[in-house]
């Protein structure tokens, strides 16, 4: 009996002490290697649910595996929730993975501490000339690159070709007044139903606001090194936020003004068949068509008009970087691993899925598809978030521009209350503490 | 099943003789005075590495620079009172931790009233009414958080909200399209109801359990004696009630100034940051914001507020565990 007690003491004690090494963090591993060690290797590859296609991935590993016959290829696909923690903890243990995706929001929150290897001097590598520009700013961080692009999807207006037609619209509209004249000419054909919509726009939809913005010239925020100053007060921005106003009196939407486009979820809406146009991104339609089967064939596209006549407004590009985490055994590998990723063979395949290439600026397989070829008609002409760790807050659910849509548009403040209130709360958020 | 668990000890009553053996105990050998400790060991040892030391690296942690890079790189950057200056000196804190105890304090009292209200309710309904009540209570209870959450949401719902419609049905007409997470009072109002909503069930059990322990007699006794229905209350339930009132007080405090899931799920915090609670700020700067260090500053100051505001009903019990509450 006092043998076993003891032995349970002992055991605490070891219990405590493995703890307390836990918990410290030691500090000892700065384990990149030097020289290419020989022998069979692993290389861990991280990508995100729902992003490169099985068809991509095979193709891809089945090549590298031909000219790298000792390595073998361990790639895990990670969910999008929890994946910031979870790439926290596994970035900071000694088995950290060596090519990990990061959504293009988030890379800057990464690049910014060092925690990812600098990849500047391989641009060249990775088909670095064909970048798509908007994703490369995301990974870049005082001048170096720590991600490089992966692949990118951007807004459009999707729309009821049978509405459009009865409605005696000839062509889908190329400007901001012949978007305004579409909604006139809809409203005139089927208003008489009061459940009719125009266009569905909830007032939190800052993507969509994002794209007038940029179309009036403004940003967000102003770049200065590593330093970003947000300019929503600028007049750009309050002419950019004064023809969101516009389309939301224009089209009489029912939708919600202090909510954004995912409660409710607006594809489910259009798919109820009595919206002319959302404001979405192209595989929408096919979550409108759990509603309604028919809709696919009703339904084209057309890019955000720009308020000059025949040109598209640019627009903000959501998406993914690939990058190497600085704790990674096996960056050579990782290197090839990128450079063979990131020719035109394998980001075609994203074109293929409807997707914009991140590292090609061949988009041809989108073209087939009308609902693509919107999307890829202004994809030259993306913009992404301000590039500074700062956003993290924002993405996490506290976001000042949408707070600024619901007090404007609901009359709670005016438009310069409105727009220097977001305007402190961004610096706020910029300077990071 | 009314009045069967009325033997209960009385609360002052003196503890047990002294065995008759107990002058022998010194003689006993080491090993068996020892023993009892050794078997609280493996429970203590326990509680030290899973409760004591995550609470001193959050204490450590706090004193530390400890940003993402510092993490992944294990290094150890001492602060000293950094993390703290740069928490106090926001004066958005002071209005967070404010609007944070006013919050928890309106939340206890309207939970606590509510939860005694229905407590002596359930005491005088027939069998078929207080268990049909019962069965709703228990229900209201078990549906996890965010389910009810996402009911709620939908009934205040400014376009399509049942309340809304509602409302203008009874001829309240301003209703119409009225938003309920306008502003941030409003925000937290309903928020209120939502934890409010989840947290009777659980006070309401507690004191009918307390009234069902107070003697049946009494309450007969009091009748004859002519009391009122309120002097029966006060002469003959309260006494029962206030010990458990005194611990679910203390339960309801911790719980609601701690709650955060119900708050961010509604408007995660917002609009423009007014119904952001301590909880919440402590969420946007260490998980959202990767500052670790000021994030474990807010919890070791929540954790201060929190000793503070509970620091008599602690006292109590540590000190005497034995004395009536």
């Amino acid at each position: 009996m006092r043998s076993w007690s003891k032995a349970m003491v002992g055991g605490m004690a070891v219990a405590l002490a493995v703890a307390g090494c836990a918990g410290s963090g030691s500090g000892s591993g700065s384990g990149t290697s030097s020289a290419a060690p020989s022998g069979p290797r692993t290389l861990t590859v991280w990508l995100m649910n729902g992003s490169a296609p099985a068809t991509l991935t095979d193709a891809l590993h089945k090549k590298f595996q031909e000219t790298h016959k000792d390595v073998t290829v361990k790639y895990e696909v990670q969910q999008w929730n929890g994946i910031q923690q979870k790439l926290t903890t596994a970035l900071s243990g000694n088995d950290a993975p060596d090519v990990i995706e990061i959504g293009n929001t988030q890379a800057p929150k990464f690049a910014s501490e060092g925690v990812l290897a600098d990849l500047t001097a391989s641009t060249g590598d990775f088909n670095g000339a064909n970048w798509l520009s908007s994703l490369k700013d995301s990974g870049n961080w005082d001048g170096k690159q720590y991600a490089i692009p992966f692949y990118a999807a951007n807004r459009e207006i999707l729309y009821r070709k049978d509405m459009f037609a009865e409605a005696g619209i000839a062509a889908p509209p190329t400007s901001r007044q012949e978007w305004l004249d579409a909604i006139t000419k809809l409203k005139a054909k089927f208003g008489s139903d009061p459940n009719f919509q125009a266009l569905y726009l909830p007032g939190q939809n800052w993507y969509t606001l994002l794209s007038f913005i940029y179309d009036e010239g403004g940003d967000i925020a102003k770049k200065d090194g590593t330093k970003f100053t947000a300019t929503l007060d600028s007049a750009e921005a309050k002419k950019g936020l004064e023809f969101y106003k516009q389309l939301i009196d224009a089209s009489g939407t029912k939708a919600p003004k202090d909510a954004d486009e995912q409660t409710p979820e607006q594809a489910g809406i259009y798919g109820g068949g009595k919206v002319a146009m959302i404001v979405a991104l192209p595989w929408e339609v096919a979550t409108a068509a759990k509603s309604d089967p028919t809709i696919k064939d009703k339904t084209s596209a057309f890019p955000i008009p720009s308020k000059d006549a025949g040109k598209t407004a640019p627009v903000f590009q959501g998406g993914s970087n690939l990058a190497i985490p600085a704790n990674s055994k096996d960056q050579d590998l990782a290197k090839d691993y990128l450079k063979l990723i990131s020719t035109d063979e394998y980001q075609g395949q994203f074109a293929k899925a409807g997707m914009i290439p991140g590292t090609s600026k061949d988009v041809s397989a989108l073209q087939a598809d009308p609902v693509n070829a919107a999307m890829a008609k202004a994809s030259t002409n993306g913009k992404a978030v301000p590039a500074t760790p700062g956003w993290a807050t924002i993405e996490a659910g506290q976001n000042p521009i949408k707070d600024m849509l619901t007090a404007y548009l609901t009359g709670a403040k005016t438009i310069d209350a409105a727009t220097s209130d977001a305007n402190a709360a961004l610096n706020k958020a910029f300077s990071g503490s | 099943m009314t009045s069967t668990v009325n033997t209960v000890l009385p609360a002052g009553s003196p503890p047990p003789a002294a065995r008759p053996g107990a002058g022998r105990r010194a003689r006993r050998p080491l090993s068996d005075i020892a023993l009892p400790y050794l078997m609280l060991l493996p429970a203590v040892a326990l509680m030290v590495a899973l409760l004591g030391w995550p609470a001193l690296q959050v204490i450590a942690i706090s004193f530390r620079k400890l940003d993402l890079g510092e993490l992944v790189r294990g290094e150890i950057k001492w602060v000293g009172l950094d993390n703290y200056a740069n928490v106090l000196n926001d004066p958005e804190f002071w209005v967070i931790a404010l609007r944070t105890a006013v919050f928890t304090v309106t939340v206890v009292l309207s939970t606590l009233l509510v939860g005694l209200g229905i407590a002596v309710l359930m005491r005088h309904l027939s069998t078929w009414v207080r268990i049909s009540l019962q069965v709703c209570l228990v229900l209201a209870w078990a549906t996890p958080i965010v389910a009810t959450t996402t009911v709620f949401q939908w009934m205040f719902d400014q376009e399509y909200g049942i309340l809304n419609k509602t409302l203008v049905l009874l001829g309240f007409d301003s209703f119409k399209g009225h938003s309920w997470f306008a502003s941030g009072g409003s925000t937290l109002t309903v928020i209120g109801l939502l934890v409010l909503w989840q947290a009777v069930p659980f006070i309401a059990f507690t004191l009918y359990a307390g009234l069902l322990s107070t003697p049946k007699d009494l309450y007969e006794a009091a009748a004859i004696d002519g009391a009122t229905g309120w002097q029966a209350f006060r002469a003959v339930s309260w006494p029962s009630l206030r010990p458990l009132l005194m611990l679910v007080t203390f339960l309801s405090v911790l719980w609601d100034f701690k709650v955060f899931a119900q708050v961010w799920a509604i408007r995660q915090g917002g609009p423009d940051g007014q119904s952001t609670t301590l909880p919440v700020l402590l969420y946007l700067k260490g998980i959202a914001g990767s500052h670790f260090g000021v994030s474990a500053a807010v919890a070791v100051l929540m954790l201060i507020i929190l000793v503070a505001v509970t620091w008599r009903y602690m006292r109590l019990l540590v000190r005497s565990p034995e004395t009536e509450l």
